[in-house]
């Protein structure tokens, strides 16, 4: 009888130390899995029963603390949250395990988290409000204005969608979505004071929310379902709502989306390139792809662009849903 | 070589709830204060407490209440004069905290809601769904680093400096170079957790090794009532992570294998609420009478399918999700295989009520504070109620901030030699250079077995004897433990080593605490001796170590207070 309970597995396993190795290597470790194994059961088994010098952090070991970060087959893994059994599910009986970022590894699946925990000050990570020492009452808060936090709160900083971002890949100077989120949760929180200045913090181009590449990535990653481009689209949102947007290529490519939807019914984009980046930047930095894309056919020019048979209800549409005047 | 040495007003040892509140209060009154932790401050365990802290805030409620169901909890073993200084500041530190920033769940008018947890006259556990300690954590750290606090983390706190009961430095490695130094200081605070890792079926982090515990008792300073260990009722069947209280105050019925709903036998009125370690016991007489369910029918059930999906999913999403996860059981659908797994540390590093160790039954020592769950103040005495931890952690560990603030201006400021660090430094090289064929994993096992199966729900006098001597063994043979890492970065296989030498010093007090405590009170159950001993045991268990590691006991004195002792039924 074949017993459904147990799987052979080889794990590829990441190994660097600092101290003595010019490059990291792949060690392979064969291992019987059980049904019940989270991926922390199959670390503790490779240090406690292979190799007592394979580190890694953990601590709480359910799901809370964050500590435990790492990728499998390159998908972001909490390894005390993660079934073994639905990792082979995804990719199969060999499973390469990696640390949250090869390039920042000191030892093995431990790496140098400074940028993580930089990006996470540079929020203003706190609650910005004259602390009463001795309070005779709370603040009162509506459990409706307690969901707008949007449990942006109970994110656990494990770094998993920071480590997931191509955002933050190809531009070090991008605070990332873990960091963006816990903007967010104090920027949505009604007790907080430091609202705008947050705000203005990270509507910086070349590090704030206006570089997300929305690829949905850090949702992926999340192991809390804490969504943060979500959260970074609230944020985008709330620019507008309190008037801190300014007036550059980011903000006017987004509200290019709308405007072209709102006339079209469809995305014109050609136009939304005019839109964001004016007349003027556009043909100096575009016309070249520009003239290239006309020949192919591939620009349709703005009197022969057709409009949506449901235009009207697609008006009404946008109407309803733009919370924001822009 | 040389060693660095760092100067500071004071240095706290730890960045859960007690260390950061601690830490805040000292330096927003302008004293220079740096908090050493083995992980990230927010990776603290005090993280991991899910239903709630207690505070008496609603109009049927009354402090006094509070103060009352706390003592009789404590099987009146806890000490008055705390426990009545913790149940009047609980409001305050509730209302505190979430002007801090806190985030917790609402009542539709706007205050923060409230839950019934066992043991507890009335609802009075604050929460934020069930991940309470969650947000606190997040909080007093947020607010910690807003004042400037200076933390080293990943900095594995291993000594202190201490003579005659002075303290003065923790001698301490970075985890990342294996590098010591010496954080010199005219206060020491430790906030180093519980010691409830040293049991094969617990519900604590992997961090939660007591090293705060050990340290102490090597230098000859007392530990109290290392007995008491509280085993919760609720633990995930298949590895002992912990399903909340929450689980219980929200309607959660307990059923053994017969479908029976076992606590009406054990607690007729508080049923599944009754205090934990009532509870806990509960189960496990119906686990060993054969009416455990599971694989290996250890467990018992819990059913909370009554309460609903759309409950389950806004007041335990994370308790529905570990279950999942772990044992592939949806409460929504089905009950949950749970079983008694131990959990909280109610003895510690004595302290009284400002948060002064103790340097015996009678004396204080000079410079040296502890707060949290490594401490013994003692508000929890035999038994601690649900949603006190967190309530204690914080509340003590900003208390005790204030105490050393006060006593700053008058503590002289010893500084301290590179010759301090020469204890930690041989530790680690000893360990390094050992070379026999014992193995931290497996000595850990052991140890860890033999603590869950001799000392704990259930203890005889015959059956602690068999730990201590297997105690005695391993210590020996530790001794010829051999790692297999001989590097300086991030070495866990060195920092898992020293971690079981502190688990191996600190088991010694549990058991020989219970050895010598011929009575069942709260957590502490003897088979041969079922009952409450007024007369000879209402009184703290103090312990201290020799150099071979063997422990002798002494008590001191309860502290009374209004509430006299009765028979304690729920």
């Amino acid at each position: 009888m074949i017993d459904n309970s147990k799987r052979d597995v080889k794990f590829k396993v990441f190994r660097f130390n600092r101290d003595s190795d010019y490059l990291p290597y792949y060690k392979e470790y064969n291992i019987e899995v059980s049904q019940d194994d989270v991926m922390l059961d199959i670390l503790n088994k490779i240090k406690w029963e292979f190799d007592g010098s394979f580190s890694y952090r953990r601590s709480c070991r359910h799901g809370i603390c964050g500590s435990c970060s790492i990728k499998v087959n390159d998908k972001s893994t909490l390894a005390c949250k993660d079934r073994v059994f639905d990792l082979i599910d995804l990719f199969g009986e060999e499973l390469i395990i990696d640390p949250q970022s090869k390039k920042r590894a000191a030892k093995d699946l431990i790496i140098d988290k400074k940028d993580f925990w930089d990006k996470y000050n540079s929020v203003t990570p706190y609650l910005v409000a004259d602390i009463e020492e001795r309070p005779e009452e709370e603040n009162l808060v509506t459990p409706y204005e307690y969901e707008m936090l949007d449990e942006a709160d109970i994110c656990i900083q494990c770094g998993g969608c920071y480590y997931s971002c191509p955002a933050v890949e190809a531009n070090e100077d991008y605070m990332g979505p873990a960091a963006l989120a816990l903007a967010m949760r104090f920027t949505k929180d009604v007790r907080d004071k430091g609202v705008e200045q947050r705000l203005k913090d990270v509507n910086q181009l070349g590090s704030g929310i206006w570089d997300c590449v929305k690829c949905m990535e850090c949702f992926q990653a999340c192991p809390k379902g804490v969504n943060p481009i979500g959260k970074i689209t609230t944020l985008h949102q709330q620019t507008f709502e309190k008037e801190i947007h300014n007036d550059d290529v980011a903000t006017r490519h987004a509200v290019g989306f709308k405007h072209s939807i709102d006339k079209h019914g469809f995305l014109d984009e050609g136009g939304l390139v005019m839109y964001s980046d004016g007349i003027f930047k556009t043909m100096t930095h575009h016309a070249p792809v520009g003239l290239k894309m006309l020949s192919k056919g591939k620009i349709v020019m703005p009197w022969n662009l057709p409009k949506s048979k449901k235009l009207d209800e697609i008006k009404k549409l946008v109407k309803i849903s733009s919370k924001v005047k822009f | 070589m040389s060693v660095p040495i760092h100067q500071y007003d004071a240095v706290i040892v730890g960045a859960g709830l007690a260390g950061l509140a601690a830490a805040r209060e000292i330096k927003k009154a302008g004293f220079e204060v740096c908090v050493i932790t083995k992980l990230h401050p927010l990776r603290s365990h005090s993280g991991a407490a899910q239903g709630g802290i207690n505070a008496a805030l609603s109009e049927k409620d009354s402090i006094e209440l509070h103060e009352y169901d706390t003592v009789k909890g404590s099987d009146y073993l806890g000490d008055q004069d705390a426990i009545e200084f913790m149940c009047g500041e609980a409001p305050t530190t509730i209302k505190w905290i979430e002007k801090m920033g806190a985030v917790f769940s609402r009542k539709d008018d706007g205050h923060i809601n409230q839950r019934p947890f066992g043991g507890q006259s009335e609802p009075r556990a604050c929460f934020a769904a069930d991940r309470t300690g969650l947000t606190l954590l997040q909080t007093i750290y947020e607010q910690a680093n807003r004042e400037g606090v200076e933390f080293h983390d990943e900095w594995y706190a291993g000594d202190i400096i201490e003579n005659n009961g002075v303290v003065s430095g923790v001698v301490a490695y970075d985890i990342r170079d294996t590098k010591v130094a010496i954080y010199n200081a005219k206060a020491i605070m430790f906030a180093t957790g519980g010691y409830a890792r040293s049991f094969a079926f617990n519900s604590n982090a992997m961090s939660n090794t007591g090293d705060g515990l050990s340290i102490v008792a090597r230098h000859g300073l007392p530990l109290e009532d290392m007995e008491f260990v509280q085993f919760h009722p609720t633990g995930l069947g298949v590895n002992g992570v912990l399903i909340s209280e929450a689980a219980r105050g929200e309607g959660g019925q307990l059923l053994n294998s017969l479908g029976e709903r076992f606590m009406k036998k054990y607690a007729p009125n508080k049923l599944e609420l009754a205090s934990r370690d009532v509870v806990s016991r509960a189960i496990t007489q119906e686990v060993l009478a054969g009416r455990g369910v599971g694989k290996n029918k250890t467990s018992v059930h819990i059913d909370l399918r009554h309460l609903g999906a759309e409950k389950i999913m806004e007041r335990l999403p994370e308790l529905r999700d570990l279950a999942l996860t772990f044992q592939g059981q949806d409460m929504i659908d089905e009950p949950i295989e749970i079983n008694a797994t131990a959990h909280y540390s109610m003895g510690g590093i004595p302290v009284n009520v400002a948060g002064r160790v103790r340097k015996n039954a009678n004396e204080l020592t000079t410079g040296f504070y502890a707060a949290g769950e490594c401490a013994c103040v003692s508000v929890h005495g035999a038994n601690r109620l649900g949603a006190n931890s967190v309530l204690e952690a914080l509340l003590f560990g900003r208390h005790v901030g204030q105490t050393i603030m006060a006593d700053l201006p008058t503590i002289e400021f010893i500084p301290a030699s590179a010759d301090s660090a020469t204890t930690l430094q041989n530790e680690l090289d000893g360990l390094k250079n050992s070379n026999g064929d014992e193995r931290v994993h497996g000595i850990r096992t052991e140890l860890q077995d033999i603590m869950t199966s001799n000392a704990g729900v259930f203890r005889t006098g015959e059956s602690l004897e068999v730990a201590k001597a297997k105690i005695v063994e391993l210590r020996e043979r530790f001794k010829g433990i051999r790692i297999d890492d001989k590097s300086i970065s991030f070495n866990t296989d060195l920092q898992e080593a020293l971690e079981l030498g502190h688990m191996i010093d600190y088991s010694m007090f549990i058991v020989e605490g219970a050895i010598g405590r011929k009575e069942s009170r709260g957590a502490h159950f003897r088979d041969d001796y079922p009952t409450r001993d007024d007369e000879n045991y209402m009184k703290h268990t103090m312990a201290t170590m020799s150099d071979d590691g063997s422990v002798s006991t002494y008590t001191m004195d309860v502290v009374p207070g209004k509430f006299e002792p009765q028979e304690r039924t729920y």
